[in-house]
């Protein structure tokens, strides 16, 4: 077997394990509630056999002991009532859906796909809150617990729905998403919503009372009004929900045009057998592209110039997308050339894809000399501000100047994957050791070497939510055509330069 | 024989005759009314006509005139035992392919006939006036029958001499509205008769003075012929000699020349003991089993008699069994009401006689005659000819439009019915079972067949596999109702297919299933009609007032809309009603009360909530 096969096979085993999610006891106990399990919610949500683009879903990989299979919740987009949605669920049987530092960064993560890709929200909870022991992690800062309702409020503002179904507890903090929420539904006998729960208000005020009768169904549903309707159970909830999604404003249109569907000509499933998994070793990278493009046509730009950076117009499942890809380090040539079309790209409002697999721009005194510093900046520069989507998936290595050239996290693609294969650190592991040796320090660089080799697999990087998901490369067709469907919801701006020759 | 022939009638005899007229290189003349302007029995013939109405004697004449036909041939029903008509045929020069004027007169007054019957030594059941009725008491039941109705029209039991009054005008009434004209009804007289309580429908088939035997016709509904076959299980070969003598000499009485059936009561257990109960002029509903076991085209023979040419036989030999299902536009689960729509999609049986008039895109009305087709199967034995017309009937699949084909599957599979243990009231006395899938089994089958349909367009999104990161595919989750009943929810595994027996099809929001004979409608019922319990049976104040009235106790049952408090409140009367139909669990106040709002008022105990 390919060594690719073997690392996809794993992945297909840890998505396996994360959607048993708090194991077969918990399982037991929540459909024994006459619950379902947050994944059954997400299916019956969708139109039926809609596809589901999920999100993060190895998110607290290896943290946290292991006890928060994909950080106790489900995110991702799906199509709801003919809409694309963000779908937000909380796994109760994962430490009773409770929020851990990467459960909250999953969330805000999933609400700002949305905010992005103007796609409404639908929160299904079922949330004790924060996990009080990691508090610090949670609460307090920009990017915590108090971050989902000030998205709420902002998206709301924008127009962007806001639905919630109570599922389950919805305690303190949590029971501002549905409060915040524009239109929500709460289960009857099954759903809770309060500021307070029952014990905290014995010790409070010495009043007793029951979780239902404090916060339940009918309370919020006939009294306070806190939610607008009340279901049966889960599954007329979530009829519900689609109900409220089918009277939504309709969506702004597509910026660019979808033309017919072509599977590529070239077998997508060669990607196993063409892909080396030593990010070291070279290949050529349109091996790659013609496995994933419509009809496998790339329409080269600059193909004579700058050749370690591949550039061409393509579909992916009908979407028109500028296709960057790396064929070899970066030199001040590839640099312009990708500045040059990622404006191109912009003007003509089609979507960009980085196939990211980048050791790094090119050192040297002649380089320095020739500028690549500032011809680097200008791909840096037009990535940062080009207001078409950005799609990016790390295929190889991930390092140094590189990714941000390339289009990294921190350059706000609308979405970013990594395969399997796939490394990200500001440098490989044995450059980081030779630093250190040359700087006197050996000792330091043996473990660097460790350390970047750890911290640099994709495992370690989809963990800490600095991807959207490790991917098979055989997904990638699929996962770029929903992105790009999903990325269609958002309206574009006007470009306000000309493109600037480089 | 004639150079052409008009049909003055519709649906699938049209067609039937079409098909003899063909085979005897005779041109065929349709008649078609508006509705039927584009119906297979039109586009089938050499020429078509409109007419205003198929009883438009005047229209029909007229359409004749016009293309040149020779003759007319009425089918049955509409002007079939029309005399007026056999007489404006004479008259206009037109040979009309029936009995004469005076024999279908004869014959259509059922006093008359049975004077006539009775003179020729055929056994007739014993009559009363209507003051002889009244005072005959010790007797009933008995059976009040209006002389100028047909196939169960017109007829009522009376229980007590107390009804008999009103059974006759209603019987008055039904044959007026059937007929739609009363000038039609060519004697006023209602007559009554002693009722048996179980018999056997037989008939004879007589074309000219020849018997071509029996036609056994039991399976009825509202005194409707459902299913035929030809021999009768029951009649003996010496019977069956008999009933032809006897229908022979009918015939010959009446001075009687076309086709023609006699028709028998006879006594289920017994059926040497019969009476005669009436005589059809016309070609019969039922004739094709008479041809499938006699090897005859009784429309041949009708066209040889009317053309005076000879049949060319005195006898005939019959051969084998043959049974005849009709399958009627009515729904058997809802005391047989006939039901409309368009036909979305037909399926018929390779293996049988099929004389039909329906195809896809026919709009099924309930101005005609309900019958959509009829489906006839012979073999060498009863049991092989029921075992083939089970087939057939599983086979046929008629989607868009309630019909009795499953119905008359399970009706075939009954014992009795298998045994030739039959008589006329059985159908409507015996439990039919249903079909053996059921809702749950056809929600599962709507489903598949929604899943595999082909995604509305090539957008990723729009996929319906279920698609998943990782090759994982999730399943497709359906909430559906089958004819109207419960949601069911069904998730289908991707991949997933319906059986190959299964077939469908769409009109509207409702997917028409169809599987061994039986259909059912399936629809994705709202959010509202999925969950009554929603809306809960908690009935609370919804503003301060009064209790004025209470409307229900405690126990009764309720529709939805019921009012159960009346509440006044600022001088305005406030009906509390239930949400859902259900059962009044508990009443929380009492008039004269008052109530603050938010209170509750009573409890309504919803099914399923």
């Amino acid at each position: 077997m390919r060594e690719l096969a073997r690392l996809v096979e794993d992945l297909d085993a840890q998505l396996a394990r994360v959607r048993e999610g708090g194991g077969a006891k918990a399982r037991e106990r929540h459909v024994a509630r006459g619950k379902l399990l947050p994944r059954e919610r997400v299916d019956r949500l969708l139109d039926p056999g809609a596809p589901f683009l999920e999100l993060s879903a190895l998110a607290a990989h290896d943290l946290y002991d292991s006890e928060a299979p994909g950080a106790g919740i489900v995110t991702g987009v799906g199509r709801v009532s003919g809409r694309e949605c963000v779908i937000v669920a909380n796994d109760a049987t994962v430490k009773g859906g409770t929020y851990y530092p990467m459960t909250v960064k999953k969330h805000l993560r999933a609400q700002e796909v949305a905010l992005h890709n103007h796609l409404p929200c639908v929160y299904l909870v079922d949330s004790g809150g924060a996990y009080l022991p990691l508090q610090e992690d949670v609460f307090p800062d920009r990017e915590h617990f108090g971050r989902i309702f000030f998205n709420q409020a902002t998206m709301s503002s924008l127009g962007i729905a806001q639905i919630a179904a109570v599922m389950g507890s919805c305690t303190a903090g949590g029971a501002y998403v549905p409060a915040m929420s524009d239109e929500c539904v709460i289960v009857r006998e099954q759903g809770t919503i309060f500021l307070g729960g029952p014990p905290l208000v014995k010790a409070a005020t010495g009043e007793e009372v029951t979780a239902e009768e404090l916060g339940g169904g009918d309370v919020h549903s006939r009294t306070s009004g806190v939610t607008d309707h009340l279901a049966d159970d889960d599954a007329h909830a979530l009829r519900i929900v689609r109900r409220i999604v089918s009277t939504l404003a309709p969506k702004a249109p597509s910026p660019w045009q979808r033309q017919a569907v072509q599977p590529p000509a070239a077998d997508p499933g060669g990607l196993y057998h063409v892909v080396p998994v030593d990010p070291r070793t070279p290949y050529d990278v349109r091996e790659v592209v013609t496995r994933l493009v419509d009809g496998s046509r790339l329409q080269e730009f600059k193909q004579l110039y700058g050749q370690t950076l591949v550039c061409g117009f393509a579909h992916v499942q009908g979407h028109p997308v500028g296709i960057v890809a790396n064929n070899g380090i970066l030199f001040s040539e590839s640099a312009l050339k990708g500045a040059h079309f990622v404006e191109l790209c912009d003007q003509r409002k089609i979507p960009l894809v980085f196939l990211q697999n980048i050791s790094g721009f090119m050192v040297g005194r002649d380089y320095e000399a020739g500028g690549i510093a500032k011809h680097g900046a200008k791909l840096v520069t037009a990535v940062s501000t080009a207001r078409v989507p950005k799609l990016t998936v790390i295929i190889g290595g991930s390092f140094g100047a590189g990714n941000y050239g390339m289009c990294g996290r921190a350059y706000s693609p609308r979405f970013l994957w990594m395969w399997p294969n796939a490394r990200i650190s500001v440098m490989g592991g044995e450059q980081a050791a030779t630093v250190m040796e040359t700087v006197g320090r050996p000792e330091v660089g043996a473990t660097l070497k460790d350390q970047y080799e750890r911290q640099g697999h994709p495992y370690f990087a989809t963990a800490r939510l600095w991807d959207d998901g490790v991917i098979d490369p055989l997904d990638t067709r699929d996962v770029l055509g929903l992105a790009l469907s999903a990325c269609a919801n958002a309206p574009l701006e006007d470009v306000r330069y000309g493109v600037f020759r480089m | 024989m004639f150079e052409s022939v008009l049909i003055a009638n519709r649906g699938e005899i049209s067609r039937r005759v079409t098909r003899t007229l063909r085979r005897l290189g005779i041109r065929s003349i349709a008649v078609f009314a508006d509705a039927d302007a584009g119906a297979p029995h039109v586009r089938e013939a050499d020429d078509a006509v409109r007419v205003a109405s198929y009883l438009d004697i005047g229209a029909v004449l007229q359409a004749a005139r016009e293309a040149g036909a020779r003759a007319v041939h009425p089918g049955y029903g509409f002007l079939s035992e029309d005399a007026a008509f056999a007489r404006a045929c004479a008259a206009a020069g037109l040979v009309f392919v029936g009995p004469s004027a005076e024999a279908i007169e004869l014959m259509g007054d059922k006093v008359r006939a049975k004077a006539v019957a009775e003179a020729a030594g055929l056994p007739v059941v014993p009559s009363y006036t209507l003051d002889e009725a009244r005072a005959a008491a010790g007797d009933y039941p008995l059976l009040v029958k209006a002389a100028a109705g047909g196939g169960g029209r017109g007829m009522r039991v009376v229980a007590s001499p107390g009804e008999l009054d009103a059974c006759v005008a209603a019987a008055r009434r039904e044959v007026q509205a059937g007929f739609g004209d009363p000038t039609s009804l060519r004697s006023e007289g209602v007559f009554v008769e002693r009722f048996l309580p179980r018999v056997r429908h037989l008939e004879v088939q007589v074309i000219g003075a020849v018997s071509l035997g029996e036609r056994e016709c039991s399976l009825q509904r509202r005194h409707q012929k459902l299913v035929e076959e030809a021999p009768s299980p029951a009649v003996s070969p010496a019977l069956r000699e008999r009933l032809g003598e006897e229908a022979v000499a009918l015939a010959r009485a009446a001075g009687y020349s076309n086709a023609g059936t006699v028709e028998f009561l006879a006594d289920a257990d017994d059926p040497t003991t019969h009476y005669f109960l009436e005589c059809n002029a016309r070609l019969q509903v039922e004739h094709p089993v008479t041809e499938l076991v006699t090897g005859l085209d009784l429309v041949e023979c009708q066209l040889r008699v009317a053309a005076g040419e000879p049949l060319g036989f005195d006898r005939v030999q019959l051969r084998g069994h043959a049974i005849e299902a009709r399958v009627n536009a009515e729904n058997a689960a809802a005391g047989f009401l006939p039901s409309a729509g368009t036909v979305l999609a037909y399926t018929r049986s390779s293996q049988a006689r099929i004389d039909d008039a329906i195809e896809a895109g026919s709009i099924v009305g309930t101005d005609y005659d309900s019958l959509l087709a009829k489906v006839i199967t012979h073999a060498h034995d009863r049991a092989t000819a029921l075992a083939k017309l089970d087939r057939a009937l599983a086979d046929t699949a008629i989607l868009g439009v309630t019909t009795n084909t499953g119905f008359v599957r399970s009706l075939l599979a009954l014992d009795a019915v298998r045994a030739g243990e039959l008589d006329t009231g059985l159908v409507e006395r015996v439990a039919v079972p249903g079909p053996a899938l059921g809702h749950d089994d056809v929600a599962r089958a709507a489903a598949q067949i929604e899943a595999a349909a082909e995604p509305a367009s090539d957008d990723p999104f729009a996929r319906t596999d279920g698609w998943r990161l990782g090759g994982a595919r999730a399943p497709s989750w359906w909430r559906l109702s089958v004819d109207g009943g419960d949601a069911v929810d069904v998730a289908v595994a991707p991949g997933e297919a319906p059986h190959p027996r299964w077939r469908w099809a769409r009109g509207g929001d409702t997917l028409w299933l169809g599987r061994d004979g039986h259909a059912w409608r399936v629809r994705t019922p709202s959010v509202e009609e999925a969950h009554q319990g929603a809306v809960a049976g908690d009935l609370r104040a919804p503003m301060p007032g009064s209790v004025l009235l209470v409307a229900v106790a405690a126990g009764d049952a309720v529709a939805a809309g019921d009012p159960v408090v009346v509440l006044e409140s600022m001088k305005m009367e406030l009906s509390i009603v239930a949400p859902a139909a259900g059962v009044v669990a508990e009443i929380g106040v009492a008039v004269g009360d008052r109530v603050k709002q938010g209170q509750a008022l009573a409890r309504v105990e919803l099914p399923d909530a």
